[in-house]
């Protein structure tokens, strides 16, 4: 191709069909094309291409158009005109109408779904935080013992999540009975197992109320501390 | 404007109509004008009028409801184009038809017209309709952009960078890929290459 490559004589074609090319641009496509009737076919082929973009593309262009409006005195010929032509089968008209109903039901139903899923979600989604919980044994006789440290095992066992501090001085177990934690929007509890005393005592801290109760061990341990928890639960999730 | 509801459309509902007509009237509208804004500036809303009767007609025969903007439109050109042939044969002459390449031949505006009455037309209204669709999805917004200023708003290679900002190079590139895909689309429809062919000749 004269040492020109594909894209360079496509686009000095390009340039001539559109009438853009200077005249020694012009010329150069006629001293290609002469002698060359591959090249002479292609030209042509491309000029055909052109022509069909040209003829298409504006039409394409149009079936885009967003504007003008409707003008509203066509609407009754045009109405008239689907009448005569559409409009009397009745059993059609039927079908679409209860399609149309089916429709309208189908939205009632997904939207009454909708309002039920939501109003049960709500309660979940806005529950507060779990209450933090703090567990502790006070034993004034020592924790070396083998009870002692069996209770220590059910009580690590109702609350998996907390560990279980052990006080043999009441200075101390009150000392840590007076420290609530610092995040105050969120409830927490304390739960203190008195083993000479034979009770659970269980403070719950609920925004800024202080809610106290005991359990004594009536049966066993993990019953007081079922009973404790079964508290705690009730209070902390109101 | 979302689509009118076909099956509503296929039994006459004429809220689906209303609808249907909004929707539809700014494709025919705009093809009519594309046709006759220059011969014919006055027909332009009786042909957008006869466009969406005619869609009434073929409504049982339309499939699904992206077909009638494409379909709308090829109403449109071809009844656009009847009106310029009407027009150019009562110049001439009641009873006499002409054909595209008389018109060509012809001189005066007659070779504006001829312009105007486009080798589309030698398609059949679902073949144009069809093709257009095939447009729209084989050509993306940008190439057909690109085309456009090339050859229809006589931009150069340069000002189409610069509008696009795209290099020179690539410019010439776009329009090459862009026609290639015309000339696939055109294959398929031999008679509007003979058409065109006729044109060029």
């Amino acid at each position: 191709m004269n040492g020109m490559n594909d894209q360079q004589f496509h686009d000095l074609a390009m340039k001539v069909i559109a009438r853009q090319a200077t005249e020694a641009e012009r010329a150069e496509l006629d001293s290609l094309l002469t002698g060359n009737p591959e090249l002479k076919a292609e030209f042509e082929r491309l000029r055909a291409d052109v022509r069909i973009g040209m003829e298409l593309l504006p039409v394409v262009a149009a079936t885009e158009a967003t504007a003008p409006e409707f003008p509203a005195y066509a609407g009754e010929r045009l109405q008239t005109k689907v009448r005569q032509t559409l409009g009397a089968n009745p059993q059609l008209a039927k079908e679409a109408e209860s399609a149309r109903g089916w429709a309208w039901r189908l939205w009632l139903g997904l939207a009454t779904v909708t309002a039920v899923i939501v109003t049960l979600l709500i309660p979940s989604l806005v529950r507060p935080p779990t209450a933090l919980i703090q567990v502790a044994m006070l034993d004034t006789t020592g924790a070396t013992r083998g009870d002692a440290t069996n209770e220590v095992a059910v009580l690590q066992e109702m609350w998996q999540k907390s560990t279980v501090q052990n006080f043999t001085g009441n200075a101390e177990l009150e000392a840590w009975e007076k420290a609530w934690p610092s995040e105050t929007q969120r409830s927490a509890a304390k739960i203190v197992y008195d083993r000479a005393a034979g009770e659970v005592r269980v403070s719950v801290r609920r925004q800024k109320e202080i809610i106290q109760k005991s359990f004594t061990l009536e049966r066993d341990l993990t019953a007081a501390l079922k009973q404790a928890k079964a508290f705690i639960d009730e209070q902390t999730t109101r | 404007m979302s689509p009118p509801d076909l099956r509503l459309l296929r039994c006459g509902d004429t809220e689906a109509w209303d609808e249907a007509f909004r929707w539809l009237w700014p494709v025919a509208f705009a093809v009519a004008e594309l046709k006759l804004a220059h011969f014919l500036p006055g027909d332009v809303e009786d042909v957008a009028i006869e466009t969406l009767e005619e869609i009434v007609d073929k409504m049982r025969e339309v499939k699904c409801v992206e077909e009638l903007k494409p379909l709308a439109a090829s109403i449109a050109h071809n009844l656009a184009v009847s009106r310029l042939r009407e027009r150019f044969a009562k110049k001439r002459g009641a009873g006499q038809t002409e054909s595209l390449e008389a018109l060509q031949s012809d001189g005066s505006d007659s070779d504006e017209l001829a312009e105007d009455v486009s080798p589309l037309a030698a398609l059949e209204q679902t073949e144009l309709a069809d093709l257009l669709a095939v447009v729209q999805s084989e050509l993306n917004a940008d190439q057909r952009a690109l085309l456009g200023d090339f050859f229809l708003r006589g931009l150069s290679y340069e000002e189409i960078g610069r509008k696009h900002g795209l290099a020179i190079g690539t410019v010439g590139v776009y329009l090459k890929r862009g026609l290639e895909a015309i000339r696939k689309l055109g294959a398929r429809h031999p008679k509007l290459m003979k058409e065109v062919e006729a044109f060029l000749r």
